[in-house]
């Protein structure tokens, strides 16, 4: 008896161990299962699920769970399993990092096959989603980053337009920053926060690259080095700690009510299309505007220089269901889906023909960013297999700089061995 | 008969062995297989997508090459050095208030304990908000007694003195177990001391420590192990404050709370460059078991020449 109970015991534990691998496979109606992750949660993960039920119900090949998993660690160690989904919703920059450490299947041979029409996808997108030839993932979506500016600020200050250069953002910052009876900083002019923007579009303004065309590391370009030069100088005027405080709070409350722009605490911003959603949501009294990020006098076609970054669906190398994987992608761009998430989520479409539709144009900020994606410069993310560390590298010696532990020539002649030594 | 006994035995340790068959399939898949397979690592190039490329000790010799490696394990060492003694030294004299008889104990004793059984998420972030210096409590207390107080987790020069201060506010499991040591030094000692004129510093000095110094050790060298891994806390820092708002270093202002395991985990899951993050594993296996040993060495001479068994 006590052996049989023991055998019976054993069997059921290994019952349960394989149990877990025959989960997958086939839905309750035999259409062939695909598995489709997208890093949105909450509101913003809403039009996915929508669209994924609106392609279960458009056809009776593929059936899609969709699953939210914002975790870009778990979403890694799963493409490089064999627990991959077959589709991941991702954005450019981690679309590169991907490819580069070849965990992506190409979604050339299936768009070859068929002969897929490409000529609606805005062309910056397109070429954000090629690499080496090869395209990896189709865009629904396509934001850069622009500049908000405070018009009671800027008026107060004896200006009634923004600026057009970055010499004469910094004259109307400096007018425009004021200090509390503590000597705290109360109305930060320049725009050194969000602290992502400063490392790229307050560097790109300049004519600044962190690489070139082809992907590889510039480490220590004369825009970099002048844009970080005007960036300390702000700093050290009003004191580096004192910025550094104002920026600690005001990363606290960013997109909160408390908002620094929100409450006008905030002459610029370096920020992205959804800020006045969100300004609106809050119910933010701020007369702003939107411009293009400045160039520079000597080069003003610098002029609204960014990142462009696009929201896409890529195929993982290890899919099991890459052909059903491909049809739901298809599905995902057209020009129904598209519109969903942009004009759930108030992204910039990556679809030219969405550019005049009237529910996009209705969003707050959009007109002025669909305009700046054509007049702007886009900067696209460079397909390097160290990217990660680059960025990793550049972050550190941009801290040093910030906390006057190096100085911006010291930082930057750093930076460039430590590229060169290491890469 | 001894035949049916010998096979009653041998059919309780099969039982046995079904019984305890789990835990070993456990221990080898989730412990021992990971063990082997990052020693193999440390020695391949592995983004753990591609197949592995044997690169012999090119991975440590990176190691010692990056000047992060160096600054992380520094940070640590920190932690371990300063951080440690400290929370022991607090913990040691908690426990010596709470071992005591008086009214109200068992409350203060939870209060004490209170903080272990909160989740370390939750409370680095009520740290965050309490390090903030415009409007956190701790600058605000200070400015109470007339200090101007730091900038703690911006100024790169006060960041590992905010951990420090965050480390100590967690010290009840320690307290806990000093304090039932304590509960174990006969009180004869004491008595004894007392007749032979002992003021209470003495009798903490000579009878108490000695006492309790091989739990001490103990725990000292639990503490270590759990210093040198370092991570969530720095991790929430970096991500929820620091990392996003004031720094833009992956490791904190300029990379001053730069933990070790935190670059481990960078360099493996971010980089995806597993060989190197298996080497720089191992190698903090090595520091950690030497300090360990270290440790214990220099604690039993020291309990031997206390007269303690």
């Amino acid at each position: 008896m006590k052996k049989l109970l023991s055998i019976l015991l054993v069997t059921m534990m290994i019952l349960s161990l394989t149990s877990v691998a025959s989960a997958a496979g086939a839905s309750s109606d035999g259409r062939t299962v695909l598995t489709f992750w997208y890093n949105n949660s909450g509101d913003e993960a809403a039009p996915f699920e929508q669209i994924v039920e609106n392609y279960n119900n458009s056809q009776s090949t593929y059936f899609v769970e969709g699953l939210s998993v914002t975790d870009q660690q778990k979403i890694i160690v799963a493409m490089a399993s064999n627990e991959t989904p077959d589709i991941v919703k991702t954005s450019t920059s981690s679309l590169n990092m991907y490819q580069t450490n070849g965990l992506l299947d190409s979604l050339q041979p299936y768009m070859d096959a068929e002969g897929y029409d490409t000529s609606n996808f805005m062309e910056p997108s397109l070429a954000a989603m090629k690499i080496d030839d090869n395209m990896y993932a189709l865009p629904f979506s396509c934001y850069t980053i622009q500049m908000y500016y405070n018009k009671d600020i800027l008026e107060s200050i004896g200006y009634s337009e923004p600026p057009k250069t970055m010499e004469e953002m910094y004259e109307m910052a400096v007018k425009a920053t004021t200090l509390d009876d503590k000597g705290n900083i109360d109305v930060l002019g320049y725009p050194l926060f969000p602290l992502a923007s400063a490392r790229q579009e307050l560097v790109y303004g300049f004519g600044g690259r962190w690489w070139d065309e082809e992907g590889n590391f510039t480490p220590n370009t004369q825009g970099a080095k002048d844009s970080l030069t005007y960036n300390m100088q702000y700093r050290e005027l009003y004191g580096i700690e004192r910025v550094a405080e104002f920026i600690a709070a005001a990363n606290t409350n960013r997109y909160t009510e408390q908002d620094m722009f929100f409450v006008g605490k905030q002459l610029f911003r370096i920020d992205g299309n959804w800020l006045p959603t969100q300004m609106q949501g809050y119910g933010s009294t701020v007369n702003y505007g939107i411009t293009l990020i400045p160039g520079t006098q000597s080069n003003p076609e610098y002029l609204g220089s960014s990142r462009l970054e696009c929201g896409c669906a890529c195929i993982p190398l290890n899919a099991p269901n890459k052909e059903g994987a491909w049809d739901f992608i298809k599905f995902l761009s057209n020009e129904e889906s598209a519109k969903l998430i942009d004009i759930s989520n108030g992204y910039p479409p990556a679809l030219v023909t969405l550019f005049d539709d009237a529910d996009i144009l209705a969003i707050p900020g959009m007109a002025e960013f669909i305009d700046a994606t054509s007049v702007g410069v886009p900067v696209q993310y460079p397909a390097n297999i160290n990217y990660s560390k680059y960025t990793s590298l550049i972050d550190e010696h941009l801290d040093y700089i910030y906390n006057g532990i190096m100085t911006v020539d010291e930082g930057l002649n750093e930076l460039e061995s430590r590229v060169n030594s290491e890469f | 008969m001894q035949t049916r006994r010998l096979r009653q035995s041998s059919r309780d340790n099969i039982n046995g062995f079904l019984f305890a068959l789990p835990w070993i399939l456990g221990f080898l898949i989730f412990s021992v297989y990971p063990l082997i397979a990052s020693l193999y690592y440390s020695f391949t190039e592995f983004n753990a997508v591609t197949t592995p490329v044997w690169v012999g000790l090119d991975n440590f010799r990176q190691i010692f090459k990056d000047p992060l490696v160096l600054k992380s394990l520094k940070n640590t060492l920190f932690m371990v050095l300063v951080s440690t003694p400290v929370n022991l030294l607090i913990a040691l004299l908690l426990a010596s208030v709470v071992v005591r008889n008086f009214k109200g104990r068992g409350l203060v004793r939870t209060i004490f304990f209170l903080p272990s059984v909160i989740p370390m998420v939750a409370a680095t972030m009520v740290w965050i908000w309490m390090f903030n210096p415009t409007y956190g409590f701790i600058n605000s207390f200070l400015e109470m007694l007339g200090i101007n107080g730091p900038s703690w987790l911006i100024n790169p020069r006060w960041t590992k003195w905010a951990l420090l201060l965050m480390g100590t506010w967690n010290t009840g499991t320690t307290m806990l177990i000093c304090m039932a040591a304590l509960q174990d030094v006969p009180t004869s000692y004491y008595e004894s001391a007392e007749i032979d004129g002992a003021n209470a510093l003495k009798s903490f000095v000579y009878i108490t420590i000695p006492s309790i110094a091989h739990v001490l050790v103990f725990q000292m060298i639990l503490n270590m192990i759990k210093s040198f891994q370092y991570f969530q806390q720095v991790y929430v820092i970096i991500n929820a404050s620091a990392g996003n708002g004031t720094s833009v270093a992956s490791g904190g202002p300029a990379n001053s709370i730069l933990m070790y395991p935190l670059y481990l985990f960078q360099n493996a899951f971010v980089y995806l460059k597993m060989g190197k993050a298996s080497a720089m594993a191992w190698l903090l296996f090595i520091v950690v078991s030497l300090m360990s040993l270290l440790t214990t060495k220099l604690s039993r001479r020291a309990t031997e020449n206390a007269g303690v068994e």
